[in-house]
């Protein structure tokens, strides 16, 4: 007989184990845990020493394994009859008194079987090894053994029968696993034939392992993780290493039984010498190789949740546009956790209900969840979860609206995002793809992530607001700027409408009075036609200053274009041209020949010049010079804006970029001008800095753009 | 009667010409001026009876011209047009200062300067 039957007995004894600790530690103070621990200890007993006694040769050191071992088979009805009692929660005081009976049988049989032949005469030997043999009493324990374990059913019947409409799904599939381990464990009373001396491979054991497995589903499912995943890890992994160990050990014995019989001692020991060297060389190996492969494929969920950890920490959560952060949060949760649909549902203060902002799969995202919604009341008040499969387990009743509203967000887990005690958002998680229920590890992580994307958000969204407040200052400031140029539009638009006006009166005026009265048609036709080209160039003056100003008051549409440096310096001075003509300031534009284009928003950048040469204006208190220079230096293009003016004293230097920081006199500027150029100079991909100024002499700001790839000069 | 003699003061050479399109062909005798600083040399070789100036030029303004001319002959009389405007304090200060009037840019009405010169230049 080879091993292979010791071997895997002796292992699934272990497995039992394993199990039976799992379920222990898993939730120590619930008694049903502690029972089923019993149960799989009893196993584990007798199943272990079983296999060693099948391995040995020695008749005493069998039977004494034997006598270590079936105690575990004496006790396991009685521990059984006491996981029954805990799970259905049976407390009658008949039931009670049959549990201290049912020990104190089991005890004394033990006794018997230590103190007399009556239990086990003796041991037979079978091809498999030694097995123990009936004695006189043995039929009686048989039938103490089947009676509790006919308790146990007959209970588990009558709770199932009588109770079927008022307990939980859950504990009804329970009670349903159950009745399997049962049907499964009858198989093992084969088990008892080679104790009569007939000759029958006791394979209880493999229906031993299947009950113990589904048991601890039974039991372990819905409230912790997925038992399968143990078992299964336990077992392949154990499979594993033992099949790695055959492999190794074959070529041993092949080594030992073809080649070196004839060498006999000497060859074998050369074997066992070169699968020792095989085994010390390689087993850290296959350990690693091992432990990789069923972390990948086993640890999957484990690695899924770290995975999960780590990329809210580190892509999600630190996301600062809300509109992002949502989308992604939903993108994440779908592709990590494996779900098939999700969504994100945040608080309208104003409208006092979460909408949903952001969505895969959901049925209808225009849902709505108002305050007083079932579902809103109920998470802020427990702050708690909402599984719709709880729900339904226990039965809950749930009004149709709330149903409407689970059933159109496609959701099994809704969980509030709570900050400072206050349900700032929802996260609706739609079904596991894998069909398995959520579990409290599920919840264990996923609680703690939508607090803290409570947090994200609450960031998220007050940068949003931020962003609109300053770019709503922007726009404010550029306002009051074209309100303060109002000498110069005037001059730009009314003057040349008012000469083209002047000229049409001017020949209207002159044929009025006769003073083209001695001119000929053809004379008068000439001067009608100089008239009206300069009518037209005047209306077009008007007009081109129009269009720019229009365009500058609108708000940029933060779209980048190759934009032409030159004629953009020109576009601004139109607009403040005039304004530095009446202060006696002169300009002077250098634009090295051959600059290329640089790819920024148009609008944005004349925002930046208009506003720089505005400052250089204004920092110039009596006549002085404004030089805007731009050049190509080191793959940048540098714009630079120098003043003639006073010049900024040292200790505003450092608040020079803050906002609302000003050196103006009152009512001159709102102090938003460089912070704002600063922000939309960055947004475009370039930096400004003060690149010198001196009390007295003046100041140059230096605007820098990169001159990216694939935009050559223009000429 | 003989037509006044005019000089007329502007930055904006396009105004310059719409004005001389008016009073040339009337028999004015009109001079012009881009700059402040040319306009006063005109002022002293043609010694006119209007001078027709512009506030806010590059380089010299009206006032310091009107308080320069009135210095040095008060005879011309000024007439101001300009588009500037802070709510007529400035047109206040100039006809203290001795400004004959003061037109707002656009001009309204190329006759009602006309008679304004007139005006001026019998006084």
């Amino acid at each position: 007989m080879s091993l292979l039957f010791p071997i895997s007995v002796n292992f699934i004894s272990i497995c039992a184990l394993l199990i039976g600790l799992f379920i222990l530690f898993s939730n120590k103070r619930s008694s049903v845990n502690r029972t089923i621990f019993l149960v799989d200890f009893a196993t584990f007993l007798w199943l272990y020493s079983y296999s060693i006694m099948y391995t040995t040769a020695d008749y005493d050191r069998a039977l004494s394994f034997m006598k270590i071992g079936f105690p575990g088979v004496i006790f396991i009805p009685v521990f059984f009859y006491h996981f029954v009692l805990a799970f259905l929660e049976i407390k009658s005081s008949v039931s009670r008194v049959l549990l201290y009976l049912f020990y104190g049988i089991s005890a004394l049989t033990t006794v018997f079987l230590y103190g007399s032949n009556y239990i086990a005469s003796g041991l037979y030997t079978y091809h498999w090894g030694f097995y123990p043999k009936a004695g006189k009493f043995f039929p009686v324990f048989l039938i103490y053994f089947l009676t509790v374990f006919n308790f146990c059913i007959s209970y588990l019947f009558f709770y199932y029968k009588t109770r079927k409409l008022q307990i939980s799904q859950r504990r009804l599939l329970q009670v349903k696993y159950l009745f399997l381990a049962f049907f499964v464990t009858a198989f093992t009373l084969t088990d008892w034939l080679p104790w009569f001396g007939i000759k029958c491979l006791p394979l209880g054991y493999i229906f031993i392992f299947m009950y113990i497995s589904i048991t601890a589903y039974a039991i372990v499912r819905h409230q912790l993780m997925e038992i399968e995943v143990v078992i299964r890890r336990t077992v392949v992994f154990a499979g594993l290493l033992a099949s790695v160990f055959t492999i190794l050990v074959l070529p041993t014995l092949l080594l030992q039984e073809y080649i070196f019989r004839a060498a006999s001692a000497g060859g074998r020991l050369l074997g066992l010498t070169l699968s020792g060297v095989i085994i010390i060389l390689s087993l850290r190996r296959i350990e690693n190789f091992l432990i990789n492969i069923t972390d990948k494929y086993l640890f999957q969920k484990k690695y899924d949740y770290r995975e999960l950890l780590r990329t809210f920490t580190s892509e999600v959560l630190t996301v600062v546009n809300l509109d992002k952060l949502v989308n992604l949060t939903v993108d994440k949760l779908m592709y990590i956790v494996k779900i098939d649909s999700s969504a994100v549902l945040l608080l309208n203060e104003e409208k006092q209900q979460f909408d949903v902002v952001a969505f895969r799969n959901v049925k209808d995202p225009e849902v709505s969840l108002l305050r007083p919604d079932g579902i809103v009341t109920f998470l802020e008040q427990t702050h708690g979860y909402l599984l719709k499969k709880e729900l339904a387990d226990r039965k809950v009743y749930i009004p149709p609206s709330i149903q409407e509203i689970i059933d159109k967000l496609n959701a099994e887990l809704i969980i509030p995002m709570v900050l400072h005690a206050e349900v700032k958002g929802i996260l609706s998680l739609g079904k596991k793809k894998s069909d398995e229920d959520y579990t409290q590890d599920d919840l264990d992580i996923l609680l703690p992530l939508a607090r803290t994307l409570a947090i994200a958000i609450s960031n998220a969204k007050l940068f949003d607001e931020l962003g609109k407040t300053q770019a709503e200052a922007a726009q404010n400031e550029k306002m009051a700027v074209i309100g303060t140029l109002s000498a110069g539009i005037n001059h730009e638009i009314c003057n040349p409408l008012g000469i083209a006006r002047g000229q049409c009166e001017a020949f209207l005026l002159n044929m009025k009075d006769g003073l083209y009265n001695n001119k000929s048609p053809k004379e008068l036709l000439i001067k009608a036609k100089e008239i009206m080209t300069k009518v037209m160039k005047e209306t077009d003056r008007a007009t081109a200053i129009t269009k720019k100003l229009s365009s500058f008051a609108k708000p940029a549409k933060g779209e980048a274009e190759l934009v032409n440096i030159d004629k953009e310096i020109d576009d601004v001075l139109g607009l403040v041209g005039y304004e530095l003509k009446l202060e006696k300031i002169e300009f002077e534009k250098q634009i090295e020949k051959g600059l290329p284009d640089i790819f920024v928003d148009k609008k944005q950048l004349q925002e930046v010049l208009f506003n720089l040469i505005r400052n250089a204006g204004q920092a110039i208190d009596e006549k002085g010079k404004i030089t805007v220079t731009a050049k190509q230096d080191a793959g940048r293009v540098a714009i630079d804006i120098k003043d003639t003016g006073s010049g900024i004293p040292e200790n505003k230097l450092k608040e020079l970029f803050n906002p609302f920081f000003t050196t103006k006199e009152p009512g001159k500027g709102t102090g938003l001008g460089l912070f704002i150029v600063r922000q939309v100079v960055e947004k475009n991909g370039g930096r400004i800095h003060l690149k010198e100024t001196k009390m007295g002499e003046g100041t140059t700001f230096t605007v820098e753009f990169p001159v990216t790839a694939g935009q050559k000069n223009r000429v | 009667m003989p037509k006044a003699k005019i000089v007329a003061i502007d930055d904006e050479a396009e105004f310059i010409d719409m004005i001389k399109s008016y009073f040339e062909p009337r028999g004015y005798d009109i001079t012009v001026a881009v700059r402040g600083t040319k306009g006063i040399e005109l002022v002293k070789e043609k010694k006119p009876d209007v001078v027709l100036m512009d506030l806010k030029m590059p380089g010299i303004d009206g006032d310091e011209v009107l308080s320069l001319l009135k210095s040095m002959d008060p005879s011309p009389q000024v007439i101001f047009v300009t588009a500037y405007d802070d709510g007529g304090k400035t047109k206040a200060r100039l006809l203290k200062m001795g400004a004959y009037a003061y037109f707002d840019k656009p001009v309204a009405s190329l006759r009602e300067l006309e008679e304004a010169v007139n005006k001026a230049a019998r006084t």
